[in-house]
């Protein structure tokens, strides 16, 4: 039997799969259509004059780029749970004498083919969608026609799905035991705290340097932002080892300070994996430091548009916050959705553990509260510690931009309160009361 | 020999009982009365309607008709069938205790956790629950383990685990489905001395599934099942479960 025979067997949709491989679905139809519209927003830039084009171009590969990782995650979170609802059938896989190799590849083409899926689905999104976007305005004028990619463009980002779907399904299986008798996690030995302290002073040591001392640089605009660029990229590598430390230190404290079994269980969820909990709410902290950094620059761009030169720098500051909010939602977007499948993955895989408590008289809202909490935590804890942090970085210029245009500062943090809020809202589709087969949580 | 006649003042008694999946007759007009204080094995082959009496008398599932009533001692009769969901819930979290086979703990909690979360669930401050959960493991020969998550536990003890949740709420019953089922023959005899100790040992009544003939020998009476009818109920004499 070949793999393709073999993913088909045991891929196809039945009653207990449907569940799961619907959300996968639905999962890469959303990451295709941001892509595609992000994409089709720096197209539009193409259109525009000479140096315009030169600042908004770079920019919408910033957005893309700080789009990545959000992005990664929620293919990685849709390739567990892809894989997660196979288990039986993977072990089973196994157990006949199938080779871990084969069994990979069974996997990773089950991904790859639920992505295309959800990737030409997103593609009709996309189209769905374009009129509404072709709305926001650049320039003092609505996007248009310009936010139609070229077909061999979007052609080429259903491929780009695809691929991620593979990279994440490989890199979420690396974490996977599959075994003749079960799927079980593996553990990762974690980065030691000295290394952790080490990456983390040194990338702040540096961006501090790279950050103060940008402007003395005699390199032009595109070096400029590439500068920028990585300098970013050196601090989501410190942000990601801030992150699990700092989730677990407030996991820890919730711990403590718990006093009825909801507390208690939502805080022993964190300090399971501080690391799985920070990579879920990694995404927040993202949009945390770009509404901070993106609105103070959004209200610095537009100190200057009270006097009209008749250049397309009059517009700047309006489309740097139209980015930014843009970049924002689509981030927030992107934690939602992968924030409810992971959840969905955990309450699918503890449904016997759950629908057993059930029996035994255990609410099972104090469980879905528990399940909730132990994503909001880590959440409100990221947005707030690196909102704060980002302040801290840009003080000056904050307090400014704060003073001189509060509406616009005001709209960054409403628009991150509201994304914070739909993450909240999300998490209600993996509510064991609702996601469990009536049968199996009988109560 | 048919015993509900010799039980008097029953702690639940069952008229009626019947319970169909389709054209499937689980529980076909079953009448049972248990007392308090003793262990009860229900015993018969697969899908001779075991699990779906427990389900019945501990309120997890509702007949398609008959009743089931609760005597709790100091209580008026409770009427189980006629609870809506959240006070059959109530009610298990409250007056019942459950060991299943599969010990049904949270792997994320330590052992003291878990055996405190029934209380909690029950408005108990944690510190109070905790120091009840360590007395009851201590009592059931965990001292020293009450740290450990369940993955670092053996079978034996998580289901030791488990049964000091069932009663460390002072539960009058426990119902237990094939509770050393998934042990070797050595741990499931220590892990059912325990279970009985604990519970009929202490006045309380066990009612338990099992297939094991050697298991169901040690309570004081075994009903057994076939195609949803009790078709013996045998009590056994005086002394058996030593």
């Amino acid at each position: 039997m070949n793999i393709l025979h073999m993913a088909w067997l045991l891929g196809r949709p039945t009653s207990a799969s449907r569940t799961p491989q619907l959300l996968t679905v639905g999962a890469y139809t959303m990451v295709s259509a941001m892509v595609l519209i992000v994409l089709g927003g720096a197209w539009s830039f193409t259109k525009l004059d000479g140096e315009a084009q030169s600042f908004y171009v770079p920019l919408a590969a910033f957005a893309l780029v700080l789009l990545i990782v959000p992005l990664l995650v929620l293919g990685s979170s849709a390739a567990k749970l892809s894989a997660r609802a196979q288990d039986r059938a993977l072990s089973s896989l196994r157990l006949l004498g199938a080779t871990g190799f084969q069994v990979r590849a069974v996997a990773v083409t089950q991904a790859a083919v639920t992505a295309l899926v959800g990737a030409l689905a997103g593609v009709l999104l996309y189209l769905a969608l374009a009129p509404a976007v072709a709305l926001v305005p650049f320039q003092g004028q609505p996007i248009g026609t310009g936010i139609f990619l070229p077909a061999g463009a979007a052609a080429l980002a259903v491929l780009a799905v695809v691929l991620l779907s593979v990279i994440s399904a490989l890199a979420g299986l690396r974490k996977l035991v599959i075994t003749p008798l079960a799927v079980a996690t593996r553990r990762v030995a974690p980065v030691p705290s000295w290394l952790r302290a080490v990456i983390t002073v040194g990338s702040i040591v540096v961006l501090y340097s790279l950050f103060t001392n940008v402007g003395l640089l005699p390199v032009d605009l595109g070096v400029l932002i590439a500068i920028i660029i990585g300098g970013f990229a050196l601090g989501l590598l410190a942000l990601n080892l801030i992150g699990p430390w700092l989730v677990a230190k407030v996991g820890k404290s919730k711990l403590n300070k718990a006093n009825n079994a909801e507390q208690l269980l939502a805080a022993r969820m964190i300090l399971e994996s501080p690391v799985a909990a920070w990579r879920q709410v990694s995404g927040v902290a993202m949009a945390s430091f770009v509404a901070v950094i993106g609105g103070t620059g959004a209200a610095m761009f537009g100190f200057g548009e009270a006097q009209a030169t008749g250049t397309w720098e009059d517009y700047l500051g309006t489309d740097v916050l139209t980015g930014v909010l843009v970049t924002l939602g689509l981030a927030l977007i992107c934690v939602a959705i992968s924030a409810a499948i992971s959840q969905c993955a955990g309450t699918l895989d503890r449904e016997e553990l759950y629908s057993g408590l059930g029996k035994l008289g255990m609410d099972l809202a104090v469980i879905n509260a528990a399940r909730v909490k132990s994503l909001m935590i880590p959440a409100l804890t990221v947005a707030i510690g690196f909102a704060v942090a980002s302040v801290v970085l840009v003080l000056p210029f904050a307090s400014l931009a704060l003073l001189m245009k509060p509406l616009t500062v005001g709209t960054v943090l409403v628009v991150l309160v509201a994304g914070l809020l739909m993450i909240r809202v999300s998490l209600n589709i993996a509510d064991p009361r609702r996601l469990l087969p009536a049968g199996s949580r009988r109560d | 020999m048919l015993q509900n006649s010799k039980v008097s003042n029953p702690l639940i008694s069952a008229r009626g009982l019947t319970r169909s999946y389709g054209t499937t007759h689980a529980l076909d007009g079953i009448d049972v009365a248990l007392g308090l204080g003793t262990a009860v094995a229900i015993m018969g082959p697969s899908g001779s309607g075991k699990s779906t009496l427990l389900h019945a008398l501990a309120g997890i599932e509702l007949p398609d008709s008959g009743t089931v009533t609760l005597n709790l001692p100091g209580q008026g009769p409770i009427q189980v069938e006629q609870l809506k969901d959240a006070a059959r819930t109530k009610l298990r979290r409250e007056a019942f205790g459950f060991v299943f086979q599969s010990g049904l703990l949270i792997p994320e909690l330590t052992a003291e956790e878990n055996v405190a979360m029934a209380l909690m669930i029950n408005g108990v401050p944690r510190g109070a629950a905790i120091a009840r959960a360590v007395d009851a493991l201590q009592q059931l020969g965990l001292a020293g383990m009450e740290q450990r998550r369940i993955g670092q536990l053996s079978g034996g003890q998580s289901q030791r685990v488990a049964i000091a949740r069932a009663q460390v709420t002072g539960a009058s019953v426990v119902f237990a489905d094939e509770p050393t089922g998934a042990l070797d023959s050595v741990t499931g005899t220590e892990v059912l001395d325990t279970l009985l100790r604990c519970t009929v040992g202490a006045g309380k009544t066990l009612v338990m599934v099992t297939h094991d003939r050697q298991v169901a020998a040690r309570c004081d009476r075994v009903l057994t099942l076939h195609d949803g009818k009790i078709t013996a109920d045998d009590a056994l004499v005086e002394g058996h479960r030593s």
